[in-house]
């Protein structure tokens, strides 16, 4: 066991650390410490290269290489990146207690970890690495979606206690982006302490589902109202709600969406070609999901709501369009648009926010609509390459001129955590796509080529 | 002491006096200033020049084709991006397509000192239908403000003064939209 000990001094001069009895006194140097001592203190051999300005330091079977003025050192032979700066010093070399923790203790197979008393301890451990989480919250009418995305998978263990989601990492430690405001009515805090991350959530609120998932890694959890029974496990919840796709028929209810000059209704059509699509699917052994399967109404928000809860691995949701000028006709496909001014205006948001008093209503919140794009910004990439494959198949299926896929922020794709796409099916407002759409024959078509694209990009994923 | 009430008599008549003329003067002054006002040379307002506009409209490939049109341009940005969009409601005049789908009056534009345009429209009295319809509306506004104002950097779409989530279900108005070349006809 090694202690160390900040000197309560006025000025504190330097920071005690003890291992097993032992001590070392490391100066301070600014907001740094002197490196050197705390190394020596490990039973550390360091060595400086003047040819080559680097210190070496060789702990059994460790090595590690670092240099004044360069932030990135070599780790057993990986380059890594500290994210900061050590400088010369009087005593060789100084650094923040942060980059003496993370760059060079942990390798090493040591820690720091606060006292009782508020000093600095470092104890043996196996070697620990720091996984940044970086945290996107987004409430819904009736859930909350929290997706933490991780800068590295690691295995993870949910402990659950009154009001409380424990997050355990193996060999590992979360370090909690704190940058981006967390704001939702069922999530009251979230800390990283130790290897565990802590999710307190508010009155009546108790986990629904959870997932770890891959590219890129992250979990997804899903909370609503408490119920009773025992706790969904990672595993009843994967084996309960896995589904490759969901399929959202636009519009529904008293929302008919665009109509016809005959009378066509936008909300029956999609309906129709998303049963075909969910058909076509399923007979390729894909598990399909709708987020309507009759005329019902469904709030915008909520349609992605269901693919976050059940996993999906791609969200696709289906419209006919309609225009002003009757000669226009043909299918496109979109995703998300998430432009400049929709991260800066998350920044200054998140700036603005800091200095708001707490208790501004969440839905309405601009900050969180933004933040929550940045879900759909972790796998915009794939999106991207969903919405061309789904494209290319139906300018290939409907022999149209290829115009690319375009981007823009629909309300519907906000808040996907999976690669979702929108497909305009065609222009009901073209009395010949009309009635082609109406078509059964074009319909499959239609399902067909979407089907396609999708199995494509699954299959690539 | 006879003749210090004299004095005394004397030192008052004079306050008076001098008190009354001080009134009299205060009281004249703005009568005087009020009378000069019309011999001041009137501030007459510089006409703006005339100056080319890029105005976006709708083709029959659901994409947004310009039409150059000669207009005031007032060297103020947020005047500027007023005639953009006037012209723009007033409709093409050439082969194009409205953009707007309904008789639109403008009720607004400002900007803000941060390069953010808002545009109050009056609202549709109908509801929208049709991706096409609100994203070739929107993107006309946005893009024809930002291609002639490039001192701004996003613009922000009002109906009836108040922030809308969406007009016809499908695109976040409620937010402020930058510049995007996707729906500009290439050819």
């Amino acid at each position: 066991m090694l202690a160390g000990v900040g000197l309560e001094a006025q000025e504190p001069a330097a920071v005690q650390f003890q291992l097993d009895g032992s001590t070392a006194l490391a100066p301070r140097i600014g907001e740094r410490i002197e490196l050197l001592p705390v190394l020596r203190l490990l039973g550390a051999e360091v060595a400086f290269s003047p040819a080559a300005g680097t210190y070496g330091v060789q702990l059994g079977e460790h090595a590690i290489q670092f240099s004044p003025d360069r932030q990135y050192l070599l780790v057993d032979g990986r380059l890594e990146d500290a994210g900061e700066k050590p400088i010369a010093s009087p005593g060789g070399v100084a650094a923040s207690l942060h980059f003496l923790e993370r760059s060079l203790l942990a390798p090493l197979g040591f820690r720091l970890e606060p006292a009782d008393a508020g000093f600095l301890v470092v104890t043996g451990a196996r070697a620990v690495r720091i996984v940044d989480v970086r945290p996107v919250v987004a409430d819904f009418a009736t859930t909350t979606t929290l997706v933490l995305t991780l800068s590295e998978q690691v295995k993870v263990e949910l402990v659950q206690g009154e009001r409380k989601l424990t997050f355990r990492m193996t060999e590992a430690e979360p370090r909690l982006d704190t940058s981006l405001s967390l704001r939702s009515e069922r999530v009251k805090d979230m800390a990283s302490r130790g290897s565990e991350l802590i999710i307190t959530l508010s009155r009546g609120v108790g986990l629904l589902s959870w997932h770890q998932l891959d590219d890129p890694p992250r979990l997804t959890i899903e909370l609503g109202k408490e119920r009773a029974g025992p706790p969904p496990t990672r595993q009843e919840a994967v084996e309960q709600v896995a589904v490759a796709v969901v399929i959202d028929p636009g519009h529904g209810g008293s929302d008919q969406g665009a109509v016809a000059s005959s009378g066509q209704l936008e909300k029956d059509l999609v309906l129709q070609i998303a049963r075909r699509l969910a058909a076509t699917l399923e007979s390729r052994g894909y598990t399909v999901r709708l987020t309507r399967n009759g005329d019902e109404e469904r709030a915008l928000t909520d349609r992605t709501a269901v693919a976050n809860r059940r996993n999906a691995r791609a969200f696709i949701s289906l419209h006919a369009n309609s225009s002003k000028v009757a000669a226009v006709r043909g299918a496109e496909t979109y995703y998300m648009s998430l432009d400049k001014s929709a991260t800066d205006a998350a920044a200054a948001a998140t700036a603005r926010a800091e200095n708001e008093p707490s208790g501004v209503p969440v839905a309405s919140s601009p900050l969180n609509l933004i933040l929550w794009d940045l879900a759909q910004a972790e796998v915009l990439n794939e999106s991207a390459r969903l919405a061309l494959g789904i494209q290319n198949h139906l300018n290939n299926h409907l022999g149209l001129r290829d115009r690319g896929v375009k981007q823009a922020p629909f309300v519907v794709l906000t808040g996907a955590t999976m690669p979702a796409a929108l497909v305009e099916v065609g222009f009901v407002s073209n009395p010949d796509e009309e009635q082609l759409l109406r078509d059964a024959s074009h319909q499959q078509l239609l399902a067909e080529a979407i089907a396609l694209g999708v199995q494509e990009f699954l299959a690539g994923s | 002491m006879k003749r210090r009430v004299l004095w005394i008599a004397a030192a008052a008549a004079a306050s008076v006096a001098l008190l009354s003329l001080l009134v009299v003067m205060a009281l004249r002054t703005p009568a005087r200033k009020a009378a000069e006002t019309p011999t001041m040379t009137p501030v007459v307002p510089t006409p703006a020049p005339e100056q080319r506009v890029i105005l976006l409209f709708a083709g029959v490939d659901d994409l947004l084709h310009p039409e150059l049109r000669s207009v005031p341009y007032p060297a103020e940005v947020g005047e500027r991006a007023r005639i953009v969009v006037s012209e723009l409601a007033a409709g093409p005049r050439g082969g194009l397509h409205p953009v707007f789908p309904y008789s639109v009056q403008v009720r607004g534009v400002f900007v803000d000192g941060r390069g953010q345009a808002f545009v109050d429209l009056d609202p549709p009295s109908e509801p929208l239908t049709g991706s096409s319809t609100e994203l070739l509306m929107t993107y006309a506004v946005v893009n024809s403000i930002l291609l002639n104002c490039p001192e701004l950097d996003t613009v922000q779409l009002l109906f009836g003064g108040r922030e809308v989530k969406t007009l016809a279900g499908h695109l976040d108005l409620s937010r402020p939209l930058s510049l995007n070349k996707g729906f500009i006809a290439t050819s």
